[in-house]
């Protein structure tokens, strides 16, 4: 018997052995043995059985992970026709095509194995943990667990730094907007070694009418080579990582993250800057504010809210508002929305209009009781009984 | 007919309190007393009412608004309802707000004639039924006295006063006094459990008034009754009821225009507000017998003999016969009246007679007041009816 027929046919072996139990002619038919000729004309002379092709099927592949047979060995008959036909089993183990056939033997020599050496855990040890049973504040941070401030932890407070700061993110824009590169990348990198910032600290903004095109003004030629590549890199990661090996190649100075732990020095030591061109940029151009400002703001630790990035419309104001000479107050940001009942008793439309009479505060029933005349009377009868003094 | 000399009026009225001298006031009073409006009684609570007042203004704060029976003059322009009342009917700019303030301070608010608006609502009055009864008389010259002085209380009448200060929007205030709103409508009111319908006094200068089984004829209530042909109420009640004080109000409004803005607004004024109120005229009339009626007419005025004629019919053996007859007086239909019996047929046909005799009106009416104007044509005397039949 076919190992699929002891799935419709399971009591077939316990056949053998009682003939007082009924067997249905179907069944019998059934388990009768039939030759290999009609078999194969049966099957599309196919000699897989239906279990093993459903198992194809359902994993796809035509070496299917498991047991050939997985409902326990093979049976009396099973044994019995074994021996009339021994080349019809096909011989799985001889074709080891791929990496699955090797773990499904092994993993077939562990599943094979009889239910009595099954041995329940008494401990942890030795067994995968997954998840947690809710004392996760005991466990060690990992990598995504740590907080890394995008602002610098260090506000600037020497109007110096400010402009140092001011114009090196200038400076950066400038060449990014130069390169057609998105401007707010510039913020990839929080600090560039030493070289590089030598050569951004040597570049001059000369800006026509405040417009940041064609504004930067280059040492020299080589400088403008190694910033122009150096720049290339930011922005896209890929590019920085294999610009980052020819880099490292031509042993030039590349964009790197300085450890926040090593003591720095601020702006390497730099006191001022050589020019006050990129004063007068301007940030009329939204993205170019945000990007600037963002720089700027990631550089000297300073923070803005939005209604002074609203307000502010160049690089000097910018640099006012974080020197502090630039108040919320002057900005017009401090005044609270006037109420509606001053702003119209203030109107000098209502107040010549003669029939809107406009009140100071709130209208009552007693303001009304008084119009009408009928308050005196009320308060003399509520005096008279004694209510009110 | 001797002219009002409108400068000193508009003086007095446009400061009264910069005029110390009453003497206006008090020949205004002495116009009412000699009227006889008041009766002596009543003068006598007037009186006491001013003293009661006097006494509390003594009680009370001077500065206060409490200590004012009215409000002061200062809060006429401070009051947008009074702004709003004064644009709302059009007036003409020369009529101060304050004029209007005071037009609605009722007498019985504040006794002081010079801050209430008694003596501009008998000015009112006075033009509000002269202009009525002139252009009820020249527009129609032969309706019957009874349908005069029912459309005449129906123009000019204290209901309708009343009705137009509500159509005008004027609120009531609850207790007069001087932190009330100028433009509410101020007056004491009556008091709550008063009978409102007691016997009144009825103040006439009528002979023989203690005969009441005497009949009154209606030409001597022309004589003796007011305009509307009733005998003058004098109520002995507290207070004045809103009809009454809302009627004073309009009629001062109008003595106010035309103090301020001259006769030519004052009659515009009553164009637009009094004569435009529709009145159909045809309906006040009542007849008893319009056959007889119309019999007499026919006489006085030497007509032939009204006789009724069957015009056409319809249905005279059926349940609902209409039969429509004709009044024919000699060659001329008088009237035509359909009806569901000859009798009830030939009456309204009487009546359609009659009514076309009493309500003919003259093309081109010109009133007399029309004359009072710079540069009128010389007058053509307007036709004069010798009056109703008197049967």
């Amino acid at each position: 018997m076919r190992s699929s027929l002891r799935l419709l046919n399971l009591e077939a072996p316990t056949l053998q052995g009682s003939k007082t139990l009924y067997v249905c002619s179907v069944c019998r038919q059934e388990t009768r043995p039939r030759p290999a000729l009609a078999r194969q004309f049966l099957r599309n002379s196919s000699t897989t059985p239906i279990t093993e092709r459903v198992r194809r099927k359902i994993w796809g592949t035509d070496s299917p992970p498991g047991l050939e047979d997985p409902y326990g060995g093979q049976s009396v008959l099973e044994k019995k026709f074994k021996k009339d036909q021994p080349e019809q089993r096909p011989q799985r183990t001889q074709e080891p095509d791929d990496g699955w056939r090797n773990i499904d033997e092994a993993s077939a020599g562990v599943e094979t194995a009889p239910s009595g050496e099954y041995e329940p855990a008494t401990t942890w040890e030795g067994l995968a943990r997954v998840g947690h049973l809710g004392r996760w504040t005991d466990f060690p941070a990992s990598e995504v667990d740590e907080y890394t401030s995008f602002k610098s932890k260090k506000r600037l407070t020497k109007p110096n730094h400010h402009a140092l700061a001011a114009h090196q993110a200038a400076v950066e824009i400038c060449l990014m907007q130069s390169l057609n590169k998105p401007l707010a990348s510039v913020c990839d990198v929080v600090e560039h070694q030493e070289p590089i910032f030598d050569l951004l600290w040597k570049c001059r903004i000369k800006p026509a009418d405040g417009q940041w095109n064609g504004a930067l003004v280059y040492p020299d030629e080589k400088a403008e080579q190694v910033l122009a590549y150096v720049f290339e890199q930011i922005g896209s990661q890929a590019q920085t990582e294999s610009a980052a090996e020819d880099a490292a190649e031509a042993d030039e100075a590349e964009p790197e993250t300085v450890d926040p732990e090593a003591p720095r020095s601020l702006f390497f030591n730099k006191a001022h800057v050589r020019d006050k061109g990129y004063l007068r940029l301007s940030l009329a151009d939204p993205a170019t504010k945000f990007a600037f400002l963002k720089r700027f703001s990631q550089l000297t630790g300073h923070y803005f809210p939005d209604p002074v990035i609203n307000s502010i419309s160049s690089v000097r104001e910018a640099i006012q508002y974080v020197g502090g000479e630039l108040s919320l107050k002057s900005l017009k940001l401090d005044a609270k929305p006037q109420k509606l009942g001053p702003q119209l008793t203030a109107s000098k439309t209502l107040q010549d209009l003669p029939n809107v009479k406009v009140f100071e505060k709130r209208q009552k029933r007693v303001d009304r009781d008084e119009e009408l005349g009928r308050k005196k009377v009320i308060e003399a009868a509520l005096r008279e009984r004694g209510l009110i003094q | 007919m001797k002219r009002l000399q409108l400068q000193r009026w508009s003086s007095s009225v446009l400061s009264p309190r910069a005029r110390t001298g009453g003497r206006l006031q008090q020949h205004l009073y002495y116009n009412l007393r000699r009227q006889s409006t008041v009766t002596p009684a009543a003068q006598a609570e007037n009186e006491q009412l001013i003293d009661q007042q006097s006494s509390l203004l003594t009680t009370q704060t001077p500065g206060s608004p409490y200590s004012l029976p009215s409000p002061p003059v200062e809060a006429a322009r401070e009051s947008a309802k009074l702004a709003a009342l004064h644009a709302r009917l059009y007036l003409p700019t020369r009529l101060p707000l304050e004029t209007l303030a005071r037009c609605l301070v009722d007498s019985s608010a504040d006794p002081n004639a010079k801050f209430n608006n008694e003596s501009l609502s008998i000015l009112g009055h006075d033009l509000l039924s002269h202009y009525t009864s002139e252009h009820l008389i020249c527009t129609y010259p032969r309706l019957p006295l009874t349908v005069i002085f029912a459309a005449m209380y129906a123009y000019v009448g204290p209901k309708t006063l009343a009705a137009m200060t509500r159509e005008w929007g004027v609120e009531l205030a609850a207790v007069p006094g001087g932190e009330v709103d100028p433009g509410l409508l101020q007056f004491k009111r009556v008091v709550p459990g008063t009978d409102v319908n007691e016997e009144p006094a009825v103040a006439t200068e009528r002979p023989n008034e203690h005969r009441t089984s005497w009949r009154k004829s209606m030409t001597s209530r022309v004589v003796y009754d007011n305009e509307f042909g009733d005998p003058t109420e004098v109520k002995n009640i507290k207070g004045v009821p809103a009809e009454h004080a809302s009627a004073r109000f309009i009629r001062a409004v109008m003595g106010a225009i035309y103090l301020h803005a001259g006769r030519p607004a004052a009659k515009r004024f009553f164009e637009q507000h009094f004569l435009s109120r529709h009145l159909n005229i045809s309906e006040l009339f009542n007849f008893s017998q319009p056959a007889r009626d119309l019999a007499r007419l026919c006489a006085r005025e030497n007509f032939e003999p009204p006789v009724a004629k069957i015009i056409s019919e319809t249905g005279r053996k059926s349940r609902h016969p209409v039969f429509v007859v004709g009044i024919f007086s000699g060659q001329d239909k008088l009237g035509e009246g359909a009806g569901a019996s000859l009798l009830e047929a030939r009456s309204r046909a009487a009546v359609a007679a009659l009514k076309g005799w009493y309500l003919y009106s003259p093309l081109n009416v010109r009133v007399p007041s029309a004359m009072e104007e710079e540069g009128a044509a010389p007058w053509k005397p307007v036709h004069v009816d010798l009056g109703e039949v008197i049967v």
